[in-house]
């Protein structure tokens, strides 16, 4: 009966609120303006060329892992290296994961509470569910799943009952030209969202990947969530318009704060923070297991030492940052050599594996 | 009774009486019949263990074949059997193997002319009427209930399956109480893996005695370590028939009307056989709030105390003023008021079970006038508490099975501690483990948030509602996907619908 858990279903779930994750958080492409959504979908467009060469890779050798491919096909010093590189940036998208559910809290929930009690908090129910593995959280974001729909579908509900949505800022289009869309398209918005898929490659393996309509089904649902992403984000600049949307810093909840409901539901923003901490929550848990994975795959240690010894690493790298306005300049930083961890290195290791053709690959068939 | 002056006892009579030390329920009833006292014939069992009136056609049998002095033991066992109208006739073949018919129920004839012993089962002794369960009742259904006997307890389950494949096996645990416990299956929709894996764990048992069915459910159970029950009891044959079709197995007991069901999931524990009987739509409306009344008894008590303690801009103002002025003079921070009021409510809870019937009218009038009216005019407590901690509770009773209940009972109060020091954000935070866990937990290997993680989509037909019958085409995934055709798969159109 453990086969069970091999169900691709609940890493589909797990997929696309990795991808919502902590996205509807912020403003995209604002430096596109109206033209966001044109942005976004490029953007969306190299995540989905992105992605099918992961799934590529993930056929050619569908036994291993992300860090097992490296080492098989890079080379055992090269391999390993790469695979540690991997290890931190996946170790680092968490701790900013971390920061970001922290800094949500602090302003919304917990006002007076210091900010390391909360990633403590954080940290430990993390670590603890990154202690159950990578299936564990599969079937989780299965349960999970169906609150994050209503919670985004009441929402839009309540915005267009009241009508908060004014779908005029669109026009006019491409006011400015081309150039704006691409910088804004790249790199930043191509390595965040969309270009995080590069954490399945660890996860991949885990289910039964060669299940009929596997690959399809990762196809739709990141096709999915990427139109959801964007229609979010034109929803933002639709109800509190460009120049405000810019400015504060969680332009999702300053939008659903505008819901007052027969002076019965009001402040529905601390209960859609839930919804959003359930995004943030699965991509952290999964960049953390990402991480935990590599780092016992490369080091020898046992998994659960990897956690402990990775959950305390990513709580320290959490505070880099001494503010939120620093931790959001780092991510814009940043987001430039991401692209090596989501683009160069898997383009490498892609062609490494077709000269390679398959040659070392372990039991395929 | 017993004759004194001749000593012409088996030799075997003899041992046994050593072996049971003169226990006075230990009956020898020596028979010394014919000429020349030559058959002479003892009959050994335990007071109390038999049937008073076989025992008195055993008895009348023997004494006649002795006083017809045949002699001949296979004659004995021929004219016993054809006299004795119930009942097994065995021959144990060693001493143990008698002591334990003796225990049993069993009668023994022994002879000193017979080259072997004669054991017949004639079980009795006191044992409970069959009554209406006392802790699962249903308005329509079967009244009938388990009780402490496992013979009428197996009747009550064979009558309603009569079918060959139902099997029952049986065994002896404990090494001292050696107590009698049958695991029921249906061969053919039980999965193999879970008999072997409940063979297993069963063969596992060493212990001196076991005194009711929760001995084993912990012996069997795959981890100690959750407070969510992962093998179900109940007290309902029809509840226990139900699950065979499904694909459990069952474990009944003797000496209680528990029996245990497995493997079990999560969403069972919120199901009634009820809903089987009452038309769907209600069935499934009843379910609905048993799945609603889980998460009020669940979190209540926690979210109002994060949303009065934290967020006190989520309550409308009206309702925050009203709410301050009820708080107002309550020396108690929210978290200590709801402990303390839940607390109380545990101990008035507990008293009521536990103490003698004829005081119940007293404990009523204490703890709904002195604890709830009183305190809160003596300002100890809010109204709204009150109000919030009676409704947890009675939510509480609305989950059918009492394992879980008392499991979200603890669960609550960690999820107020955790709300009262850091508000809706403690909640989530206990929340998210606590789904972990759920998933992470298996009962006899089977993921126990089945069918919603690892995602069923079949199953759903009978979870959060029940369709009708006539749609209930297959037994529920994975636990009775062995044989998963239920009743023929019906087209679209029914016929004899329309005249």
């Amino acid at each position: 009966m453990d086969n069970q858990t091999k169900n691709p279903a609940g890493l589909i779930a797990c997929l696309a609120l990795y991808e919502i994750g902590s996205t509807t958080l912020f403003l995209l492409a604002a430096e596109a303006k109206q033209d966001a959504w044109i942005a976004m979908t490029i953007a969306s467009l190299v995540g989905f060329f992105l992605l099918s060469v992961y799934l590529a890779m993930h056929r050619l050798d569908p036994e291993r892992d992300l860090f097992a491919l490296c080492r098989a096909y890079l080379g055992k010093w090269i391999g390993t290296a790469i695979g540690w590189s991997f290890v931190g940036y996946f170790a680092y998208e968490s701790s900013r994961n971390l920061r970001d559910l922290v800094e949500l809290t602090s302003q919304i929930l917990l006002n007076d509470t210091p900010l390391f009690v909360i990633a403590l908090i954080t940290i430990v129910v993390v670590a603890n569910t990154a202690r159950y593995g990578a299936r564990v959280l599969f079937l989780c974001s299965l349960v999970l799943f169906p609150f994050v729909v209503v919670g985004y579908l009441l929402l839009v509900v309540m915005l267009a009952g009241q009508h908060l949505i004014h779908a005029v800022s669109l026009l006019p289009v491409l006011e400015n030209g081309w150039q704006p869309i691409f910088k804004a398209a790249f790199p930043s918005l191509v390595s965040f969202p969309f270009g995080q898929t590069i954490l399945f490659l660890v996860f991949f393996p885990l289910v039964r990947s060669r299940a009929p309509g596997f690959t399809r089904s990762v196809y739709l649902t990141y096709g999915g969530v990427s139109i959801f992403l964007i229609a979010m984000n034109e929803l933002i600049l639709f109800v509190l318009g460009q120049s405000i949307a810019e400015k504060v810093t969680f332009p999702l909840l300053e939008s659903v704060q505008l819901i007052e409901f027969s002076q019965v539901f009001e402040r529905m923003d601390i209960l859609f923070v839930f919804v959003l901490y359930l995004g943030l929550g699965v991509k952290l848990a999964a960049f953390y297991i990402g991480a935990a994975t590599g780092f016992s795959q490369l080091t020898g240690i046992g998994y659960r030492k990897g956690v402990f010894v990775l959950g305390a690493a990513i709580f320290g790298i959490s505070f880099l940052s001494p503010n939120y306005t620093h931790h959001i300049w780092m991510g814009k930083v940043v987001t430039s050599w991401f692209t090596i961890f989501q683009i160069a290195l898997p383009l490498l290791l892609f062609m490494v594996m077709k000269i390679d053709g398959g040659k070392k690959s372990s039991g395929r068939g | 009774m017993n004759v004194s002056e001749r000593p012409a006892e088996p030799a075997i009579v003899e041992r046994l009486r050593h072996r049971f030390g003169g226990s006075s329920d230990f009956i020898v009833r020596l028979i010394q019949e014919g000429p020349k006292d030559r058959c002479q014939y003892a009959v050994c069992y335990i007071d109390g263990l038999v049937d008073k009136n076989l025992l008195a056609f055993l008895l009348e049998a023997v004494v006649a074949e002795a006083r017809e002095g045949a002699g001949m033991t296979q004659d004995l066992a021929r004219s016993l059997t054809s006299r004795i109208p119930v009942g097994s006739l065995t021959a144990p073949e060693s001493e143990e193997a008698l002591v334990h018919a003796i225990l049993n129920g069993e009668a023994v004839i022994v002879g000193n002319e017979l080259t072997f012993e004669l054991s017949v089962a004639i079980p009795g002794g006191p044992s409970r009427a069959v009554e209406e369960p006392s802790s699962q009742t249903v308005v329509r259904g079967p009244k009938d209930g388990f009780t402490e006997n496992l013979a009428d307890n197996v009747s009550l389950v064979r009558r309603r399956l009569r079918t060959p494949d139902l099997r029952i096996e049986n065994r002896v645990l404990g090494r001292y109480t050696r107590t009698k416990i049958a695991v029921f299956y249906i061969e053919g929709i039980v999965q193999p893996v879970i008999l072997e894996e409940l063979g297993r764990r069963l063969d596992a048992i060493d212990i001196d005695g076991i005194l009711e069915s929760g001995y084993i459910e912990e012996f069997i159970q795959d981890t100690s370590w959750t407070p969510f029950p992962t093998i179900q009891n109940t007290e309902r044959p029809d509840t226990v028939a139900g699950h065979l079709l499904e694909g459990h197995a069952a474990i009944l007991v003797d000496g209680t009307p528990f029996a245990l069901i497995l493997p079990v999931t999560f969403f069972k524990f919120f199901l009634s056989s009820e809903d089987y009987y009452q038309r769907h739509d209600i069935a499934s409306f009843v379910r609905m709030i048993r799945f609603i009344a889980f998460f009020v008894s669940l979190l209540l008590p926690s979210l109002y105390i994060a949303v009065t303690t934290f967020q006190q801009e989520m309550i409308p103002t009206t309702m925050l003023i009203s709410l301050a002025a009820q708080r107002e003079g309550v020396p108690l921070p929210a978290l200590l008021e709801a402990l303390l009021m839940e607390l109380t409510f545990e101990v008035i809870r507990e008293a009521g079970i536990r103490m003698p019937r004829v005081i119940g009218p007293a404990i009523s009038i204490v703890g709904a006038l002195v604890l709830g009216q009183a305190a809160v005019q003596a300002g100890l407590v809010s109204g709204a508490m009150v109000i919030i901690v009676s409704f947890t509770a009675i939510a509480s009773f609305v989950i059918p099975a009492l394992g879980m209940s008392a499991a979200i009972r603890l669960m609550r109060f960690l999820l107020m501690v955790l709300a009262g020091s850091f508000g809706l954000f403690g909640v989530l935070a206990g929340m998210i483990p606590l789904l972990l866990h759920l998933v992470a937990l298996r009962s006899f290997g089977v993921p126990y948030l089945l069918p919603i993680a690892p995602l069923k989509w079949m199953n759903f037909k009978d979870l959060f509602y029940r369709l009708p019958w006539r749609t209930l085409t297959e037994r529920p995934a994975v636990i009775g996907s062995r044989n998963p055709r239920r009743q023929p798969r019906r087209g679209p159109k029914r016929e004899g619908t329309r005249k």
